[in-house]
């Protein structure tokens, strides 16, 4: 069976220039569109102030505040990203243009591009996040590396996680609460995992090889890794 | 040489038998077309062909120099044209031609896709963005990238939907074209689109 990697009369492509092609018309068409970011800003961005505002730092106990802040971050954070993350596959169901890139890429190719797009779009939330809330909780961290190296592994894991199940949910009916009922228990040890590490951050606690962002990291590459062995089955018919 | 055998091919949706027992085989130069009536699977059976579903029994097998492509792989060597089918509508026309271009490993040459523009009559409008597209222009546009590759095997399911008469003449330069140097299947019910068909397979009979 011939079944190798498709040459064509012009040259040949490889899963990462193809995925490539994939993340460069996802940011292309979220750039003229705006239909994730804003979903995923709009919820952010009034989950933040609304934090702010009504469990600012003058109601919580200054020994509390390491957990509850990190409880908080991470919670802005997942669930922003799961009010706008399962729209890469989404969009493509609903705007009839899966059949023509099942024909056109392969499906590994497709879920990497699809990756790189949902990790660029947490790499801008965290980017504006993170630091408003910082600011605006007035939230004291005395590790910053460890921190900074939470919210970065955490970031993966919720886009690799994320992906896999915007790429199951996409061909069903009530899609929304699907995304969300089956996102949060995959999600649910990275949340726990990133708190954690964050509380540490922010402690100042002895920390020695950084245990959390270790499991992050780990939890990141099993899910990514899983997600390319699993997604030609999701893919298929 | 590439060839395409389709043998006792079967689909039904729970309860519902489309088709079943097609079977035939297409060699390079030769153009088959598909009729029957609405809901008959005409449509169906293109997309299993394709590789985009699962027939319920028998197999598709495609052949390149006397060796068997597997399915993962077929897809890549078709071309395929239907009305469920959309382009990205954020996307202008040449981006399109070019994003296709990039995923299917074709080394992207602006040069090749405007020239693909101008045999489906879109060099004019090549930088307008697709949603303000036609539905003729659409169906213009999801003919080029269809050909992008130079696929051995073309499927055209209602080739001529939305097309005007001038639309019409460059499907038929299309076929021509194909019988050159590949297979074509073609899906309709208009009698001009059927008579492109060496031979017909009336999935109503």
């Amino acid at each position: 069976m011939k079944s190798g990697r498709w040459i064509t009369e012009t040259g040949s492509s490889t899963y990462l220039s193809e995925a490539a092609a994939i993340w460069l018309r996802d940011l292309r068409g979220e750039f003229r569109t705006r239909y994730a970011v804003n979903a995923i800003l709009m919820f952010a961005v009034t989950t933040l102030i609304a934090v702010s505002f009504s469990i600012g730092s003058f109601r919580i106990g200054e020994a509390e505040q390491p957990f509850l802040y990190a409880v908080l971050l991470w919670i802005i954070l997942v669930f922003s990203a799961l009010s706008g993350l399962s729209r890469s596959f989404v969009k493509e169901e609903e705007a009839g243009t899966m059949d023509v890139l099942k024909l056109s890429a392969r499906p590994q190719a497709v879920f990497l591009g699809k990756l790189f797009f949902n990790l660029t779009l947490l790499g801008a939330l965290e980017l504006i996040i993170v630091p408003s809330f910082i600011l605006l909780m007035n939230y004291e961290i005395k590790l910053p590396g460890l921190f900074t190296a939470m919210v970065v592994s955490g970031g993966i894991g919720l886009g690799g996680g994320t992906t896999i199940v915007a790429a199951m949910i996409a061909q069903a009916s009530a899609r929304g609460a699907l995304f969300s009922v089956l996102s949060f228990p995959l999600l649910l040890p990275l949340m726990i995992t990133a708190i954690k590490g964050c509380e540490k951050a922010a402690v100042g606690a002895n920390n020695p090889g950084w245990p959390e962002v270790r499991i992050a990291v780990a939890y990141s590459i099993v899910m990514i890794v899983m997600s390319l062995f699993l997604f030609p089955l999701i893919w298929e018919e | 040489m590439h060839s395409l055998e389709v043998i006792n091919l079967c689909k039904h949706y729970a309860e519902t038998l489309l088709f079943k027992d097609i079977s035939f085989e297409l060699h390079p130069g030769e153009v088959l077309a598909i009729t029957g009536w609405n809901g008959s699977g005409k449509s169906t059976l293109l997309r299993i062909i394709a590789g985009l579903v699962r027939p319920s029994s028998g197999k598709v097998e495609m052949f390149l120099q006397g060796e068997s492509i597997a399915k993962e792989s077929r897809r890549r060597f078709v071309g395929m044209v239907a009305p469920a089918f959309s382009l990205y509508e954020e996307l202008t026309a040449l981006e399109n031609l070019e994003f296709f271009s990039k995923v299917r490993g074709i080394a992207y040459d602006r040069k090749s896709c405007l020239g693909m523009m101008e045999r489906t009559g879109l060099s004019e409008n090549a930088n307008k963005l697709c949603r303000n597209y036609s539905s003729g222009m659409k169906q213009r546009l999801k003919l080029a990238q269809a050909l992008l590759h130079n696929p051995p095997l073309l499927l055209l399911d209602e080739p001529g939907c939305n097309l005007d008469s001038k639309g019409m003449k460059i499907v038929e330069n299309i076929i021509s074209a194909q019988r050159q140097r590949g297979m074509t299947v073609i899906a309709s019910n208009e009698k001009r689109e059927v008579d492109y068909g060496d031979r017909v397979i009336n999935l109503s009979e």
